[in-house]
């Protein structure tokens, strides 16, 4: 190969990653229409919203507007709240998972779950609640120190816990739990990662860690996340849905689109508001 | 040591003071603990000479003058070191270890006229021989309860393979599964709890044995047992996994586990101590039990191995075949066999707790 063809090639490759970075991504997951009932009580109207493939959303919104509701209908851990009810799509891969013939523990496996509240299995070791995925789906996946190695690294925990996988998951810090849960997700592949409040618990070191994670990983995975933290929506997400629940009424969109416009040029007055600070 | 100066050194002393570890808030909470201890005790010496010299019950003279002028004189001194909320300290300081010092008199003296009236009964021989060419005037240089132990362990082991299952999958159907049937289930476990031992033995009795299903034996007595046992195994396993977070649930289920490996694999492990406390409360509710086994298992005086041929001995049955007889030594063997008994579960207990404390890892 000459030199100039050398060239041409970094040129071209640098062309591509441009490419595919400025080309519309692919739909991975689509929330459509979605509505969400407890009993009586409706708390979710209309909700549309597209997740590209690969990319970061936030829902924001003040609290109580259904933003962890509506992402638990995402992996239909909704439905296992008694009186728990659902009209609208959730699409995945061309197919609403919502219809008959799919099996939610298979839409739990490639759209997995971080949650508010650090929930290590007090049971198993550090390793163990790393490997859980596997063994509590039945997934066979070949080396597991590796599979350990890679995914505490990528949460941003192995450096601190190298030295005691075998120890109780429990004697860790509350923000390490956090991101041993977020490596526990990570370690079944999913494609899909939905986080609830995530760093709510956590102090801003931790939080700045898991920021940086969720970037890392914005690359392989998508990743749909409900924050109360305005900043933390503007450096991590793609895209953002802003919720709002006005009073007795259901929680709706009412503005949705690339971060950048929703913080710094909203169109709806009230998300002005919200962003600005101004109520919520 | 090299250290030492022979010139008085003050700021050195200061020095050496700071490195003192200090606890500044023992001080005062101690000296008002210790005054209130003593201001209850004290009368105790007046109370003790007015038993000796006046002729005055004890018990009355424990309620009617003790009780009163402890609790007086306790309340005099909290509030002599502390002031008046010092009295309300004082109050619950002195009832909170009077109960704790009652409970444990109550199991001393318990413990203790097991080990009077049956210590000399224990002996290697008492623990392994059995009861046959044994009657009750022979002397305690012979014969033992190897064959009662032998059997009350089979015949627990038998009613804990058989309760401790279902038990807990009830208390898993309840608060696992959450069927529709569930209030049912619960009424019925209530119920069960409330059925008395003897009952369970005659029910064994009138449907098995008397049938000609099953003689006399340890699977008919461990049937028994199991009766009693299930509910007590039920309703503390339902408390216990209660109390597992539901966070630990959809966890698991988040990251694709299907219904019955999250029981498995998550809540049951994370309630394991729990789950321990529920099989130890259940042979608790059994072990002393007679009734059920005097008529479901009868008695024997040779060591049986069967599980299902004849008729087993057992401790509570040995205890209630000896304890009544007219012959001293006979009673003597049966408080021995007494003292057995309560040495073998408080072994069998700490074993289960020394298991179910062990955490995951190194």
């Amino acid at each position: 190969m000459s030199t100039s063809e050398f060239e041409e090639i970094i040129v071209l490759e640098e062309q591509l990653i441009e490419a595919e970075a400025t080309a519309p991504r692919p739909v991975e997951l689509a929330a459509q229409d979605v509505s969400v009932w407890f009993g009586k009580r409706k708390v979710l109207e209309g909700v549309s919203i597209d997740f590209p493939k690969n990319t970061v959303t936030a829902l924001i919104g003040p609290s109580g507007c259904g933003k962890s509701t509506f992402i638990r209908t995402l992996n239909r851990l909704h439905e296992l709240i008694p009186g728990a009810a659902l009209a609208g799509q959730v699409v995945y891969e061309g197919q609403d998972i919502y219809s008959k013939d799919v099996d939610p523990v298979h839409i739990r496996l490639k759209i997995g779950m971080v949650f508010q509240k650090p929930n290590p299995f007090p049971s198993m070791t550090i390793r163990g609640n790393v490997l859980s995925g596997l063994k509590l789906s039945g997934m066979k996946r070949s080396g597991h120190d590796e599979i350990v190695e890679e995914t505490l690294t990528k949460a941003g925990l192995w450096k601190e816990v190298k030295d005691r996988l075998n120890h109780a998951a429990g004697d860790l810090s509350g923000g390490q739990q956090q991101r041993l849960v977020i490596a526990r997700a990570l370690a079944v592949n999913p494609h899909v990662l939905l986080m609830d409040e995530p760093c709510s618990a956590l102090d801003p070191a931790s939080t700045l860690k898991i920021e940086e994670t969720i970037r890392d990983l914005s690359s392989s995975v998508t990743i749909v996340i409900v924050t109360h933290n305005m900043q933390q929506a503007v450096r991590v997400a793609d895209n953002t849905a802003f919720f709002l629940a006005s009073e007795n009424e259901p929680g709706h969109v009412v503005e949705q689109g690339v971060t950048t416009d929703i913080f710094g040029n909203p169109q709806d007055q009230r998300t002005l508001d919200y962003v600005n600070g101004r109520f919520g | 040591m090299t250290t030492h100066t022979e010139v008085f050194d003050e700021s050195r002393l200061v020095e050496l003071r700071e490195q003192l570890p200090i606890r500044p808030w023992r001080s005062k909470p101690r000296r008002f603990t210790w005054s209130v201890i003593i201001a209850s005790l004290a009368p105790a010496v007046f109370v003790g000479l007015l038993y000796v010299f006046a002729d005055i019950p004890g018990a009355l003279l424990l309620v009617a003058v003790y009780l009163p002028v402890q609790i007086f004189a306790s309340g005099l001194a909290a509030y002599v070191t502390r002031g008046t909320r010092g009295i309300a300290d004082s109050v619950i300081i002195v009832n909170a270890i009077g109960a704790t010092v009652f409970t444990g008199i109550i199991l001393a003296s318990l413990l203790g006229s097991l080990i009077i009236r049956g210590w000399a009964a224990l002996s290697a021989h008492f623990i392994f021989q059995n009861n046959v060419y044994i009657n009750p005037s022979t002397p305690l240089e012979y014969g033992g309860i190897g064959h009662a132990i032998l059997g009350t362990f089979l015949i627990v082991l038998i009613s804990a393979v058989i309760a401790v299952p279902i038990g807990i999958a009830t208390a898993v159907y309840i608060t696992e599964v959450r069927g529709r049937a569930v209030p049912y289930v619960r009424f019925f476990v209530q119920a069960m709890s409330g059925v008395p031992s003897v009952v369970a033995g005659l029910f064994i009795l009138t449907t098995l044995v008397v049938t000609g299903a099953l003689s006399q034996s340890a699977l008919a007595g461990g049937l028994a047992y199991a009766i009693l046992m299930l509910p007590t195994v039920a309703r503390t396993a339902e408390e216990v996994l209660k109390l597992v977070p539901e966070e630990l649930r959809t966890g698991a289920l988040a990251l694709g586990s299907t219904r019955s490996r999250t029981v498995f694999r998550v809540v049951l492990p994370a309630a394991k101590t729990g789950i321990i406390t529920a099989i130890i409360l259940g042979i608790a509710r059994v072990i002393g039990e007679t009734a059920p086994l005097l008529l479901a298992a009868g008695n024997a005086d040779q060591t049986v191995v069967n599980p299902t041929g004849s008729p087993i001995s057992s401790i509570p049955t040995y205890i209630f075949n000896n304890v009544a007889l007219p012959y001293p030594d006979a009673v003597t063997r049966a408080w021995g066999a007494a003292l057995v008994l309560i040495v073998l579960v408080a072994v069998l207990f700490t074993l289960a707790r020394v298991i179910g404390a062990r955490k995951p890892g190194r």
